[in-house]
């Protein structure tokens, strides 16, 4: 029983990651509906940054965060703006080539610069643990859930109750009113666009304390995020925690009864349950 | 007439251009980008070190004439399919004369095939898999030991420790690698009496391994044993680390002896065990690099980073191909590769030579970290040093 409790935690936590990681693909894919093929290796991005500040300011990496989010948000920034733009209005195909093409870019520029090598944040907590309930749960995992429900309420609080919000709303409602009442598109699509790359950099901060860095890691994080976007719903902040936290859960079941090889088997199954049952997400509406 | 024979003599001198050096060319195709790359440059980066050693000596003499060693390396971006096809392409565009092989058993079962077909002996120091040498292919060597027989020193070690540890889990990845040292470890773990209470399979590249630290952890075995590539191996550690679980004792196929494996890790990677084919000890002598230690220095000189086994491994391939061009006396593949399957010579890597199906027969020596040092604990004339044993609990630790 004990066992079983110990991997519902672990689940719980991983979802938390997940959803964390998750997080800025739903923002930009819900709002502005561009689907960021590049957006893992934004992750990989703020990752790196979140080391450097790290080995070279002996920053903590929770004293980082909001550095890192604000290198990733102005890469994220000037990208849509200068590039991204560009094709926003056209036919979604173009921009899933070129996210893809700026992941290439950004993965192989990664290679160049950082080289291959491994790296770790090792801040003296990171392996540090506590029980509760006779399970164990891993001090940064759960600061790691703790940032994904406090980002994304963030995030349901802007785009809700704050005027940059309301104009993101406005123009992914309907473009031409929003550009009578004075909004300004290409600037709030550039500050969408930042805030789904910040939200990456504060995943990708903490994705060098729980496992390791290097210029490769991004593509597989694009692919789990996606598939938690689309299980949890893209109308709704919330959906992204609810998504990461059924995945979370799922592979952690599946690892423990069925065996460790089919945990993608499992969660990309899920996903096309989903996209047959309620296309909409787990918490999208079904009309 | 004084045009035609200015023509006659431009056409001449093209013809035969004189100073022309000799050049024989290995061609390789090797994970420089890609998720491999971490591994993969020691490849690179050892074949060219052997090269350059190999002609600043004078280079290879094959019938009276001097031959330079040229090398031409490919980037597989760590995808096998392109590796494959960049084999046949060395092979029938670039024409090399032989081939030294990528890093990993994956890549070094697919493209040996490309060897195999078209006749061209290729040496490979990547892939240990037993699966590359039981295929009846004639044309692929290997310099790095048998998969199968990766943890049996470990296992030997093991039965000699006090207290005896009496259950052991077993962990590995899907790989042709790792599968391969699974199969053979289980039955050296039953034929010396070990209980195995978990036998866990899992998909490479796993970042998250909490699920099957927490099952191990529930069983309590004494020791674990993983094969895994280096990042798994990683993560397993540090993980095991945050859910507070302590084996009396844990050894990985991988990543244990390596400098930037203990460099992420600090303390934490102590009293991990792992294994190496080879030690950069001064004993080890040979004839491009004097020894096996001034290999070492030399390298770290020029590249930055210390070499560890895979990098000897590949100069082993490099030196194999020179010794067996000299000794067959020709460039003709077939001859060199009977050449090849002869071959007796002590190098910096060990001893080089080949069993029948091709495959290289080193010992593993077992090793331990401690403080950053990588000791070694117990080789083939029994134990080198104490090991550190039982493991203290994580909170225990000095």
């Amino acid at each position: 029983m004990s066992l079983f409790l110990q991997i519902i935690v672990n689940g719980i936590l991983l979802g938390g990651l997940y959803s964390l990681m998750a997080l800025g693909l739903a923002l930009v894919w819900g709002v502005l509906n561009i689907v960021n093929l590049s957006h893992g290796a934004f992750i990989m991005l703020g990752a790196y940054a979140s080391y450097y500040f790290f080995t070279l300011l002996h920053l903590d990496p929770f004293a980082a965060l909001p550095l890192c989010m604000l290198t990733v948000f102005a890469l994220g920034f000037l990208l849509q703006r200068y590039v991204l733009n560009l094709i926003v209005r056209g036919p979604m195909f173009n921009t899933l080539l070129i996210t893809f093409g700026i992941d290439v870019v950004l993965t192989y520029l990664a290679q160049i610069v950082f080289s291959a090598d491994f790296r770790v944040v090792n801040p003296s907590y990171a392996g540090a643990n506590f029980t509760m309930f006779g399970a164990t749960l891993p001090l940064v995992r759960a600061l790691a859930f703790a940032m994904a429900i406090a980002l994304t309420l963030a995030v349901w609080l802007i785009l809700g109750h704050t005027r940059i919000g309301r104009a993101v709303r406005a123009c992914a409602q309907n473009l031409v009113a929003a550009r009578l009442y004075g909004v300004e598109p290409r600037t709030v699509y550039a500050l969408t666009f930042g805030m789904g790359a910040a939200l990456a950099g504060a995943a990708g901060d903490l994705y060098g304390v729980v496992s390791q860095i290097n210029p490769y890691i991004g593509d597989p994080l694009t692919a789990k995020s996606f598939a938690i976007s689309i299980i949890g719903g893209l109308e709704n902040p919330l959906g992204v925690v609810v998504g990461g936290l059924f995945l979370g859960i799922l592979e952690s079941l599946t690892s423990l009864y069925v065996g460790s090889t089919y945990t993608d088997v499992a969660s990309f199954g899920v996903l096309v349950l989903v996209l047959i049952t309620r296309p909409k997400g787990l918490l999208g509406r079904t009309t | 007439m004084r045009r035609l024979l200015f023509f006659a003599i431009a056409t001449f001198a093209l013809l035969n251009p004189a100073g022309a050096e000799s050049v024989i060319t290995l061609g390789a195709s090797v994970q420089e980008t890609g998720r491999l790359a971490n591994t993969g440059r020691y490849y690179r980066d050892g074949y060219e070190f052997a090269a350059q050693a190999i002609n600043e000596r004078g280079g290879i003499k094959v019938g009276g004439e001097r031959y330079q060693l040229a090398l031409k390396i490919l980037d597989n971006q760590s995808d096998v399919n392109l590796s494959v096809r960049q084999y046949t392409q060395l092979l029938t565009q670039d024409k090399v004369n032989f081939l030294l092989g990528p890093f990993a058993s994956d890549f070094a079962l697919a493209d040996s095939s490309a060897s195999e077909k078209y006749e061209v002996p290729m040496i490979q120091g990547g892939g240990a898999s037993d699966q590359i040498f039981s295929r009846g292919y004639k044309y692929i060597f290997g310099t790095l030991p048998v998969a199968s027989k990766y943890f049996e020193s470990t296992v030997q070690a093991m039965s000699k420790l006090e207290p005896v540890p009496k259950t052991v889990a077993l962990l590995y990845a899907d790989d042709a690698f790792d599968v391969a040292v699974a199969k053979g470890t289980r039955e050296l773990l039953q034929n010396a009496g070990f209980k195995i209470t978990q036998d866990e399979r899992y998909s490479s590249n796993t970042s998250d391994f909490s699920t099957l630290i927490s099952q191990i952890k529930a069983a309590a075995p004494d020791a674990v044993l993983v094969a895994g590539h280096e990042t798994e191996v990683l993560n397993f550690i540090r993980q095991s680390k945050s859910l507070d679980f302590s084996p009396k004792l844990y050894s990985f196929t991988v990543g244990v002896p390596t400098a930037d494996f203990r460099l992420a890790l600090g303390r934490d990677g102590d009293f991990a065990f792992g294994m190496s084919s080879w030690l950069p000890s001064a004993s080890q002598k040979d004839e491009y690099f004097t020894n096996a230690q001034m290999f070492a220095d030399g390298y770290k000189k020029r590249f930055g980073y210390e070499p560890d086994y895979h990098a000897a491994s590949a100069v082993a391939d490099v030196e194999t191909f020179a010794k067996a061009v000299e000794s067959a006396g020709t460039l003709d593949p077939k001859k060199v590769r009977d050449a090849i399957a002869r071959i007796d010579f002590e190098s910096l890597y060990g001893r080089i030579q080949f069993s029948e199906v091709g495959q290289i027969n080193l010992s593993q020596t077992v090793v331990q970290v401690y403080n950053d040092n990588v000791v070694p604990i117990y080789g083939q004339k029994g134990f080198v040093n104490k090991p550190r044993y039982p493991m203290p609990a994580w909170d225990k630790r000095p």
